[in-house]
């Protein structure tokens, strides 16, 4: 014998004030990262501050990356019925940084490219192409 | 100050639709409890290990505890993902190597099965740093591993075939553990023809989606003593570590650098300078197979690359050099998070005891390695124990 449990629904309201560069980036086709002007220290995804307390700058993420891993997901999360066939998530590398995106048609050690979209659920994110 | 094990159990793993989380949890403690030949009256501290986001109770410590016997004795409430048993362990062996508590009790229990597959995925795939993986890449736990997997893959030509024979030997050992999950053994070709998960794993390559519970109660030596348990398997050494929660802040994709941390300072704490001469029997954390093989190089049971050779080597099977995950593994035996590390802990000790029947090693140093990972490589927790 079951009893159903009461439902309840969870949204959350994400404050993205610190890494508000980074967002609106990905609208204008950029894909930002934090650089700490005392250290040196590259961050991706970025944040706003430097673990040694230095000033933090913002630079994009350019030029041609190398991928380093990816999976293309068959067993689809909650979340992302919308996407009714596979995607692939890959892991690139661009000089100090990686960057996760999603991909077509990739394999470990092709060069790609980075770009910005939005998908069908409005949300603006990283993707890759091969070159 | 030693501290030892006294009592462990574990329940039946798999789909318990007949229990809820406490009424799990209370079938192991009864059980550790009569191991131990000791009543919830001689336990200082209880901890109750449980991730339980799958579950309806948000808060299960105090419900598992009362339930249990122990309202008045804690509890503390541990968390680790995957890695939650080893980490209830290690708070416990702390305690009393503290001096905080002469008997401690660590309780891992996990029902996972009360939701749909769908939402468990959107749930484990949270499993890193929400914003920036799974909330645009709908990145799922099984994606991670095989992130790694095809890195591993095109690093060290790995193939799916030596995936595969992980999966087979989970299986065969598992046949024969009346507490695992799946209890029948499958062929290569089973694994190979397998349904795609999250390319390049297959079903067989994860472990499932399954409900337990698992509990060791440790006492420190002036106790057991005084309790007058003469059978006692002793905590050696202890190592643990951790690493970014953002996959993107990693180093490399084909190793867990919280492994290669937790066990260098687990071996250099108990002086093991090559486990598969210094070890008799090993846990190690196989939710998926290639898991198991990059923890065959984490572990240094081979060198960094080879793990997949040494899976086709055998040397890890029952009466091999090292035998690894003699009762099933996570992959067959099951994988209810917080109590895989505490089942570990109830594995090894059987077999230290030599009480593991069809699947005994043979026992020479009375040594057994526990391995147990929180997420991808987001804890790892390194113990030995020794008879």
């Amino acid at each position: 014998m079951f009893i159903e449990s009461r439902k309840l629904e969870m949204l959350h309201k994400i404050p993205v004030v610190k890494t508000e560069k980074y967002w609106k980036g990905l609208e204008e086709g950029k894909v930002y990262k934090a650089v700490c002007k005392n250290c040196g220290e590259e961050y991706y995804p970025p944040r706003a501050e430097c673990l040694c307390g230095g000033e933090v700058e913002w630079a994009e993420v350019e030029g041609e990356g190398v991928v380093e891993a990816f999976t293309t997901v068959h067993t689809i999360p909650a979340g992302f019925e919308w996407h009714k066939k596979p995607y692939t998530i890959t892991i690139a590398r661009f000089g100090n940084v990686r960057v996760m995106g999603w991909a077509e048609n990739v394999k470990v050690g092709d060069r790609i490219r980075i770009k910005t979209d939005k998908d069908e659920t409005g949300v603006w994110k990283v993707y890759f192409e091969v070159v | 100050m030693r501290v030892g094990v006294v009592g462990v159990s574990c329940s039946k793993f798999g789909r318990r639709d007949d229990v809820t989380i406490q009424e799990l949890a209370y079938e192991a403690v009864k059980e550790a409890l009569d191991d131990a030949g000791i009543t919830q009256d001689d336990v200082d501290l209880s901890v109750v290990g449980s991730v339980n986001t799958r579950g309806y109770e948000l808060m299960p410590a105090v419900p598992v505890n009362e339930y249990c016997g122990f309202a008045g004795k804690g509890p503390l409430r541990v968390e680790a993902a995957c890695a939650t048993g080893a980490a209830a362990v290690y708070t416990a062996y702390t305690s009393i190597a503290s001096k905080m508590a002469d008997v401690a009790i660590a309780i891992g229990v996990e029902k996972m099965t009360e939701v749909d597959t769908a939402t468990s995925l959107a749930i484990g795939g949270r499993a890193g740093s929400y914003l920036w993986e799974f909330h645009q890449y709908g990145t799922t736990f099984p994606g991670y591993y095989a992130m790694h997997a095809s890195a591993h893959m095109a690093k060290f030509g790995t193939t799916e075939k030596q995936m595969a024979m992980v999966a087979v030997k989970a299986h065969r050992n598992a046949a024969k553990n009346p507490k695992a999950h799946f209890q029948k053994e499958i062929t290569l070709e089973d694994a190979l023809n397998s349904r795609v998960i999250t390319y390049p794993l297959k079903l067989y390559d994860c472990s499932p989606i399954s409900d337990g519970s698992a509990a060791a109660i440790l006492a420190s030596e002036e106790k057991i003593k005084e309790l007058g348990i003469d059978d006692v398997v002793w905590i050696e050494s202890v190592g643990y570590a951790s690493d970014t929660a953002n996959m993107t802040r990693r180093e490399s994709f084909v190793g867990l650098k919280a492994t290669v941390l937790a066990a260098e300072m687990a071996y250099r704490r108990a002086g093991i300078d090559d486990p598969v001469k210094q070890v008799d029997i090993a846990t190690v954390h196989d939710c998926f197979t290639i898991a198991e093989i990059m923890a065959y190089e984490d572990l240094e049971f081979c060198r960094k690359g080879e793990g997949g050779k040494f899976a086709e080597s055998g040397e890890t099977d029952l009466g091999g050099k090292i035998p690894v995950n003699t009762f099933g593994g996570l992959k067959a035996k099951g994988h209810p998070l917080a109590a895989t590390g505490v089942a570990m802990v109830y594995e090894i000790v059987k077999q230290l005891r030599g009480d593991a029947g069809e699947l005994q090693v043979e026992l020479k140093n009375y040594r057994g390695l526990l391995h147990n990972v929180g997420g991808t490589g987001h804890f790892a927790y390194v113990m030995v124990f020794r008879r």
